[in-house]
């Protein structure tokens, strides 16, 4: 195929390849430079009357975390019952079915209770964000901010981001202990234990190093999700069908960040 | 207090000065709510005001607001041009109880 | 080297060789202008010419590629952010669309700017924000949301937010865009009695011509981005520029080829 790229295409692609490389890396600025901005208005905002306001970042609390709750907690049962359900069957063969709990416990509490909380914040919030943020943006409101001393950044962003650093944490833990009674009820129906007896093996199996894992990304996830939407949210334009491109961008964008970095993660703390 | 009350013929006459503003309407909100606490009538001086924007405005209507209602008497005396106008544009010269001076409004009886 | 008579009259807004650039395109062009204290002044132009950008300078949402722009005396590029502060508190802007803030009742909307800068009672706030709606004759209107209004109530509870903190300095972006002519006539004599009663300076940014001549002290006539020509409102009417003739009459102007320019536009790209 290469072959049949003539001189003027294949500088076309070098030359896409290139913009494309060029925006990302000024997106990538872009969100450096929101994150910096809000931690700015988080630690020094009180002392320049620009106080980040408690109730927004309650209310944010409540969208972003509270009212995730049960979709969340629907979604990590199904996962750990699911596991429990994939792992029995396939240790059965080698007669390990019961060390089933082990894996449990460390893949729900390192890996797969964070990254749930993620994927449902991210396409719950990360799609809100960017759609509130983007209508404001498209109706001057943003303008009408910036020209009334407030700025954006403290009044839209650091809320979000204290909530999620908030939030990110306990509904992981939330998660966490879900998926753990999902694989539960699996394996007290499959391998006829007693659930007093699956607890007991699982706390033996955790060591508070999975648990840290998990909570350490689940920070790290929700700085990223905050950061996506927020600044796709910045960047809309062009009416109604701008605003539904900028909001799917924002999800799609959150959960591959969210992917990305769970993997960068796995990769340096299991060497 | 950062606004000096003077007490004559049964009136507290609240006198404020200079620019009444955003940094300097909530003393004189303070000081006419006092006087009015104490059940006295209050007569507000604004001959000394260079300016008065619309918070120190809102704290007249508040002061008149809590006479009403406390059956107090509750005035403006001296009320300069610029001060009339920013009154003007929310009508409240047609609400407030509005004298030249002080003789005038005790010429008025009670 | 200000005269006496100009000491006398202190400029309000001072733009001088105001250059500016969208991407690679030249959007204002040594545009020089001035707004003396308690004047109205119509900034006006057809569509492209340059006009909402010149706004956007004059409210300090971008800073000058080229030449400066000076509110209240003080060059906006150098200004820290306690500084802005100070500006933008003595600044007022009614947006196109109003920039109403969507999840705010009417009167918190007009509240906003109090309770972002100051420290007032709760009380002396509502009265406040409900003698501006008193002023924009929208009293009793304080409960209701934004989507609840029509086009020109919009308009006139985004004045009342814009005049909240009484502000010197008022801009209107095309106050009368999408109102029936009745409604924009009723919103051209509240500018003026506004103007009267708090002796505030005001720029309007319009398109429309009768308003302009309604409601002007002095007029500035924008064309592609640069400025034809200002003046008193006779004198824009009696003035013998063929453009300004042009926007006063409505008629638009050929622009002249460039046959060579021309076919490069069409033919650009192509194989």
């Amino acid at each position: 195929m290469a072959a049949e790229l003539t001189g003027s295409r294949l500088q076309r692609l070098v030359e896409q390849v290139g913009r494309r490389f060029v925006s990302g890396v000024e997106d990538f600025g872009y969100s450096a430079a929101l994150l910096a901005e809000s931690l700015y208005w988080i630690v020094f905002g009180p002392w320049q009357k620009q106080h980040v306001r408690l109730h927004a970042v309650f209310a944010e609390m409540m969208n972003i975390g509270v009212l995730a709750i049960p979709v969340l907690a629907i979604l990590a049962f199904a996962n750990g019952a699911m596991m429990a359900m994939q792992g029995i069957y396939t240790l059965r063969d080698f007669g390990a079915e019961s060390q089933v709990v082990v894996g449990i416990a460390t893949s729900v509490t390192r890996e797969f209770g964070v990254l749930i909380t993620g994927i449902v914040v991210a396409g719950r919030s990360g799609s809100a964000i960017a759609a509130r943020i983007g209508t404001m943006q498209m109706a001057q409101e943003i303008d009408a901010l910036r020209v009334m001393g407030v700025p954006p950044v403290r009044y839209l962003v650091a809320p979000v981001l204290l909530a999620m650093l908030v939030m990110m944490p306990v509904l992981t833990i939330l998660s966490d202990s879900m998926a753990i009674v999902g694989g539960g009820v699996l394996s007290v129906m499959e391998l006829h234990i007693d659930i007093g007896t699956y607890f007991e093996r699982i706390l033996a199996a955790l060591e508070p190093a999975d648990i840290w894992q998990g909570l350490t990304k689940s920070l790290v996830f929700g700085v990223l999700i905050t950061l996506v939407a927020t600044s796709n949210g910045f960047s809309a334009s062009g009416g109604a069908e701008g605003l539904g491109r900028a909001t799917t961008r924002s999800v799609v964008l959150c959960i591959s960040a969210i992917v990305v970095a769970d993997m960068i993660f796995t990769f340096f703390l299991i060497i | 207090m950062a606004f000096p009350v003077e007490e004559k013929q049964g009136f507290s006459v609240v006198m404020l000065d200079g620019e009444v503003d955003l940094n300097r309407s909530p003393d004189a909100r303070k000081v006419i709510l006092t006087c009015l606490k104490k059940m006295k009538h209050v007569m507000v001086d604004l001959s000394a005001v260079e300016y008065i924007d619309s918070s120190g405005v809102a704290s007249l209507v508040e002061g008149f607001q809590y006479a009403r209602s406390n059956n107090l008497e509750f005035g403006l005396i001296g009320v300069s041009e610029s001060a009339m106008s920013v009154l003007r544009l929310a009508r409240l010269d047609q609400v407030f109880r509005i004298y030249v001076s002080l003789d005038e409004r005790l010429a008025h009886g009670s | 080297m200000a005269t006496l008579a100009e000491q006398a009259v202190p400029s309000v807004i001072e733009v001088r060789d105001l250059v500016t650039y969208y991407g690679t395109q030249k959007i204002l062009d040594q545009v020089s202008l001035d707004v003396a204290d308690g004047e109205i002044m119509v900034i006006m132009g057809g569509s492209g010419s340059g006009k909402s950008t010149l706004l956007r300078y004059l409210l300090g949402l971008h800073l000058p590629d080229a030449g400066s722009v000076r509110l209240f005396g003080r060059d906006i590029s150098g200004l820290s952010g306690r500084e802005w502060m100070e500006l933008r508190r003595k600044m007022g802007v009614s947006f196109q669309g109003g920039a109403l803030f969507n999840s705010m009742t009417v009167g918190e909307n007009v509240r906003m700017p109090l309770r972002e800068h100051t420290r007032l009672d709760e009380n002396t706030m509502r009265i406040m924000s409900r003698m501006k709606l008193e002023v924009v004759n929208l009293a009793g209107y304080e409960n209701l949301m934004p989507a609840q209004l029509s086009g020109g109530m919009v308009k006139r509870a985004a004045l009342a937010r814009a005049l909240v903190m009484d502000p010197r300095l008022l801009f209107f972006d095309e106050p009368s865009a999408g109102l029936d002519p009745v409604v924009a006539a009723d919103l051209d004599n509240l500018i003026l009695r506004i103007r009267d009663a708090m002796q505030v300076s005001i720029v309007v940014v319009t398109h429309e011509l009768e308003s302009a001549f309604k409601i002007a002290d002095r007029i500035t006539v924008l064309d592609r981005g640069r400025i034809l020509m200002t003046g008193s409102v006779e004198e824009v009417r009696n003035s013998d520029n063929q453009r300004v003739r042009n926007l006063l009459s409505r008629t638009s102007e050929d622009v002249p080829v460039n046959a060579e320019e021309y076919m490069q536009r069409l033919t650009e790209g192509a194989d």
